[in-house]
């Protein structure tokens, strides 16, 4: 709830900093991993530190005597080898809490799909899905494993370096001190003006990857115009156009990294200028005496490209950023169901369903009883008031306009959805207090297309069903009608079937569909629009198997006025307002 | 590029070989101007201390070094930045050819296999991979070759000192620039190859348990599946570090391998006494400062090597995948008269490729003028069997246009003739009015209008603020299934070919538009020849022969 409240509080905020704010909180479950990643990041910065001092030691040595001792240069190497062991603990680590980061995110999100259902089509179709789950998140890489850990450096090199300097030249220390904040303004500009740039290509680039796409997948219809000719010169126009335009774009970009590397070098030849006057007591307000000893010259020539250098680096990564930033927009959409499916299942409704549970201890042969039942979401009337009951053996045809809840209804049903209010109860017993695996194992569901897995004909009929003997199947199959088709497969049962079906007309799946119910011997059937794809005949065909093959059962089954169910016991009619009970022989 | 030369890493490099030279050139000068800046300042001011101590301070030139490093840190910068921006240049030229070469192997590929690559996740990859390649030679190539070339300069900077420096420096070069990449983009090579396959099959297998989510979460069984991509992604995880791995040891070595040469090259040029190292006879100080110096700078350049190559793994999985792409295939084009007079068909049947699905065979002769409403069960394979007349199906049995024999799977000019409405015929991602004239590129807009009126959508486009300018979602997602059919025959019509295969073209509408569209299809947009699928009864259907397949083995 505290973390609903405050997404809602920060929602008039730019849409940005909520990306921010959902990317440091799974930073966050990393906390010890990152805390040591700082630890190595200091060591790194006390070993840079002592190498350069060291090696100025050393160089000075060799420039005024022709020698140097052992201690400093084996010193200088092993600090050198400390900050390779530094950086290599560092990379290790952030790359692990990377990597823990994300494979952890992917398997709540997997985890919240399931939760939702067929709901989770509403975010996106499963192909969208699975690029946001593996793409996505991985696209997350290069923030938690390279930026993050260098924002800290960012920071920390500076500062160290600055603090080391100030002892042994205010000059520098000056020089430093006062292009530190210029670098930093001028990074913000560049970081801002490149951002803005990368934005800008990125969209240009979706578009052109778009047309690619677009006419690669269209390419059987092209070709059937005789258009790929043209469509080839179109890509390569626009890929020309966006060679131009970003040419430009990118001009700028570099130009504003391009000033600010000028800049660092030039801070760094001032230092190297007034080391070298001072070194030859040529300095005017000096003349005749050194303000620096060859090796603090050595030492501040040595540390002049390392103040600079992280944060060019950070320059580099800034697209990690906006690329995670880009991924988190996805994500979050994703996640926040996580919120939400975890505040139903805490909502008190539990004390009032009680009740009812006990007032309808001995409900009569109605199966499912819907009482008060109505569906609100977001001020979105997504099921007007249900208030009826449907018995054991009945089957009942549920109709309506599309977009008055019929599948809504029939996901509560399967317990996908949760966010209902007034009374669901199936055999008098309240349906949130249900053992929901008993129940789903009652069901049988046959959507409109009907759901396959790569895999055997035999495998998809069998999906999930302990054991099943041969004879259960051919029965199964003859009482849906496939046999007949099965028969003139060249492979038979074992024919595969991919997610599309795989040359099987929609008729055929249906049947198997129907045949995989009979198998799973389920006795409540609940079916959406299972026709709606079909041609006439077909349908009438596949509702013929069906009212054959359903007999006994119970069932709820939409379909449009088009498709009517004439052999069903009752009609229901579902709109804005509600459920009503309409004339079947009206219908029929 | 050659059409249909196989991709290499190599052909990629001689894409364009001119725009490649210009960046090749300036990033060499930036990155030896990088190491002689660093080495000339060292040595700049242990000189410069060394003339201070000897008293020689004022006849000491500070003026000419000075000078030159000032040069080198504006051709550094300067360097760097033309490198990258003619590097850019080139590699969205390299973008724009590869997406070409691509385009021209699917083109030359059967359209059977068409079909299926656009439905799968195959395009989604074709792009990641050709992003993948175009990055491999300014990620990989250039880097090395800079470093390479910064190695050469030091050692030419070495033998004016000693030498004897040569040799540590060569070892140094074959362990940073040979050796040390070649044995982590080894030792990450098969994971990178494992963890591309691995995505690949997690991605598939994702979408095959998520679209049968709820039958398996009722079944009580998606514990089992959904602990299948939990294991799957395990093992993802597992080669991800395997890489991580070798990347971060491979530069923990080249930071060894540095400390190694540093050390190797001061001990040979110096004699231990008294606790002390003393240099050489020859040797100046202040030179050998510079050397060290300008080292640590090689050292900056080699470092992000190792990296490099691991991802040279991808970059090769990536030109594997594409090459799998090219095809040679031959395409017979005889001249086809404009004119379609008859259509006789002996036993003929049309099958899928990869089930051998299809209509029984048919014998059927049609003559100009015709129009017939093929019938048929459902699976009876009427679909199948215009898209086999249409050119997307495999075909046996004797088929003849004009008293010639023809195989319509094969022959490109049939097309000229033939246009065929699919069930899901495909909208382009453009404005309608593209859309339209994809049918025919030279029609007017009067002409556009005609042919939307004909299928009744004239009056839906006059509603839409853009009209003929407004773009389509990708897809045509944002048509109904009704009018994308529509917008696709008005196309099709435009294109006035003799023959018109129409797969259950009123699906979906209403009596009104469906006489509408019967009328137009007698009348002013009548095609020579007309066979009809379709379950819906309608003017058109009812003025046909009818034949029937029929669906008995």
């Amino acid at each position: 709830m505290l973390r609903k409240q405050r997404s809602k509080a920060t929602k008039a905020r730019r849409e940005k900093s909520l990306e921010g704010q959902f990317l440091s909180s799974l930073a966050l479950s990393q906390q010890r991993r990152y805390l040591w990643v700082k630890v190595f990041g200091v060591l790194f910065t006390l070993a840079l530190i002592v190498q350069a001092w060291m090696l100025a030691q050393v160089f000075a040595e060799l420039a005024l005597q022709q020698r140097f001792s052992m201690v400093f240069l084996g010193v200088a190497l092993l600090a050198m080898l400390v900050r390779g062991l530094s950086g290599f603990v560092r990379d290790g680590l952030s790359a692990a809490a990377s990597r823990e980061i994300r494979y952890t995110l992917r398997a709540r999100l997997i985890t919240t799909l399931t939760a939702l259902g067929p709901a989770r089509l509403n975010i996106d179709e499963d192909g969208g899905l699975s690029t946001r789950i593996y793409e996505q998140v991985d696209a997350l890489d290069d923030y938690f494993s390279r930026y993050l850990p260098q924002v800290f450096m960012v920071s920390f090199i500076p500062c160290a370096i600055l603090v080391t300097v100030l002892p042994v030249s205010w000059v520098a220390f000056v020089i430093f001190m006062v292009t530190a904040p210029l670098v930093i303004v001028f990074m913000i500009f560049v970081g801002h003006k490149a951002a803005q740039a990368n934005r800008k290509q990125f969209s240009v680039l979706s578009m052109l990857s778009n047309q690619f796409m677009d006419l690669n997948q269209g390419l059987a219809e092209l070709k059937r115009l005789q258009q790929c000719e043209q469509a080839k010169q179109r890509l390569s126009v626009s890929a020309s156009a966006y060679q131009h335009t970003t040419m430009k774009v990118l001009r700028l970009a570099f130009l504003s990294t391009a000033t600010l590397e000028l800049f660092a070098s030039l801070a760094i030849a001032m230092v190297a200028l007034y080391l070298g006057l001072g070194l030859l007591e040529a300095l005017p307000w000096q003349l005749g005496s050194s303000p620096v000893t060859l090796t603090q010259a050595m030492f501040l020539l040595l540390l002049a490209p390392e103040f600079y250098l992280p944060l060019r680096q950070l320059g580099n990564d800034y697209h990690a950023k906006q690329k995670a930033e880009a991924a988190a927009t996805d994500l979050m959409e994703i996640s926040q169901f996580t919120e939400k499916t975890t505040l139903e299942q805490a909502a008190p409704w539990a004390e009032k369903s009680m009740g009812y549970k006990q007032a309808n201890q001995q409900g009569g042969d109605s199966l499912i009883s819907f009482e008060g039942f109505a569906w609100q979401e977001s001020n979105r009337t997504r099921l007007g008031e249900i208030n009826a009951e449907l018995g054991i053996g009945e089957r009942v045809w549920l109709s309506g306009e599309s977009g008055v809840g019929k599948s809504s209804l029939l996901h509560v049903l399967l317990g996908f959805e949760k966010g209902y209010s007034g009374h669901l109860a199936v055999a008098g017993e309240d349906f949130r207090q249900l053992d929901l695996k008993a129940w789903r194992q009652r069901l049988a569901w046959l959507p409109q297309q009907p759901e396959w897995v790569n895999g055997s004909i035999r495998r998809n009929l069998l999906l999930g069903i302990e054991e099943a003997c041969q004879e259960d199947v051919e029965q199964a199959l003859k009482d849906s009608q496939c046999a007949e088709f099965i028969q003139t497969l060249p492979d038979g049962l074992d024919t595969k079937l991919n997610e599309m079906g795989g040359g099987l007309s929609g008729g055929q799946m249906q049947r198997l569909a129907i045949a995989r119910a009979l198998l799973s011997k389920a006795d409540v059937w609940l079916l959406d629009e299972p026709c709606s794809g079909l041609d006439a005949d077909t349908a009438k065909a596949v509702l013929a198997t069906l009212e054959k093959a359903s007999k006994g059962k119970t069932m709820l089954l939409i379909s449009h006025d088009t498709h009517p169910i004439p052999w069903a016991d009752r009609h229901w009619q579902l709109n804005k307002g509600g459920l009503y009970e309409a004339e079947q022989q009206a219908i029929a | 590029m050659k059409q249909s030369s196989k991709l290499s890493l190599k052909s990629v490099i001689l894409a364009q070989p001119m725009s490649f030279i210009v960046p090749v050139l300036l990033g060499a000068i930036a990155s030896l101007a990088a190491v002689v800046l660093l080495g000339l300042s060292g040595w700049f001011i242990s000189a410069a201390g060394l003339a201070t101590a000897l008293g020689l301070a004022l006849v000491f030139n500070y003026l000419t070094p000075g000078a030159i490093v000032r040069l080198m840190a504006i051709l550094r910068t300067a360097g760097r930045y033309g490198e990258q921006v003619t590097a850019h240049n080139h590699l969205l030229g390299l973008l724009r050819t590869l997406r070409l070469w691509v385009w021209e192997q699917r083109v030359n590929q059967a359209s059977a296999d068409q079909s299926q690559q656009a439905k799968g996740d195959l395009l989604q990859r074709l792009v990641s991979d050709l992003d993948l390649i175009i990055r491999w030679p300014l990620a990989v190539f250039l880097p090395w070759l800079y470093a390479s070339l910064a190695y050469l300069g030091v050692m030419v900077f070495a033998s004016l000192i000693d030498p004897i420096l040569i040799w540590p420096l060569l070892c140094g070069a074959f362990c940073h620039l040979i050796a040390l990449p070649y044995i982590a983009g080894r030792q990450a090579r098969r994971a990178v190859h494992i963890g591309q396959i691995l995505g690949t099959h997690r991605r598939s297998r994702f979408i095959s348990f998520f679209s049968a989510l709820v039958t398996l979460t009722i079944r009580g069984h998606w514990q089992d599946y959904g602990a299948r991509l939990k294991e799957l992604d395990v093992r993802q995880q597992n080669m991800e570090a395997r890489i991580q791995k070798a990347t971060t040891t491979g530069r923990l070595a080249a930071y060894i391998v540095t400390i190694g040469l540093l050390f190797s090259c001061l001990y040979l040029l110096s004699v231990w006494q008294n606790g002390r190292f003393y240099l050489n006879e020859g040797v100046q100080g202040p030179w050998l400062v510079g050397f060290v110096l300008s080292i640590l700078a090689v050292n900056e350049l080699v470092l992000p090597l190792i990296q490099c190559f691991v991802s040279q793994g991808q970059s090769q999985v990536g030109i594997k995948r594409l090459n799998q792409l090219c095809q040679d295939h031959e395409l017979k084009d005889q001249p086809l008269s404009a004119k379609v007079e008859t259509i006789e068909l002996q036993q003929w049947r049309g099958f899928h490729d990869a089930t051998g699905l299809g209509n029984e065979p048919l014998t059927m002769q049609v003559k100009r003028g015709d129009c017939w409403w093929l019938k048929g069960k459902s699976g009876a394979g009427k679909s199948t069997f215009l898209a086999a007349l249409a050119g997307d199906c495999l075909s046996k049995g004797e088929a003849l246009l004009n008293g010639q024999t023809i195989d319509f799977y094969q022959h490109q000019g049939a097309r000229q003739v033939i246009s065929y409405l699919p069930q899901s015929p495909y909208v382009f991602q453009q404005s309608i009015g593209a859309n339209l004239l994809l049918g025919n590129s030279k029609a007017t807009e009067e002409e556009l209008w005609a042919v939307l009126d004909a299928v009744a959508l004239a009056d839906w486009v006059k509603t839409l603020p853009n009209g003929l300018n407004t773009l389509l979602a990708p897809q045509g997602r944002d048509l109904s299934g009704g009018q994308g059919r529509r917008l696709v025959l008005a196309r099709l019509l435009l294109r006035k070919a003799p023959v018109l295969l129409l797969d259950e073209p009123f699906d979906g509408l209403d009596k009104q538009t469906i006489a509408h569209i019967s009328h137009h299809l007698m009348g002013d947009f009548k095609p020579d020849i007309l066979l009809l699928v379709s379950h819906v009864s309608s003017p058109l259907g009812e003025q046909a022969k009818v034949v029937t397949l029929s669906s008995d083995s």
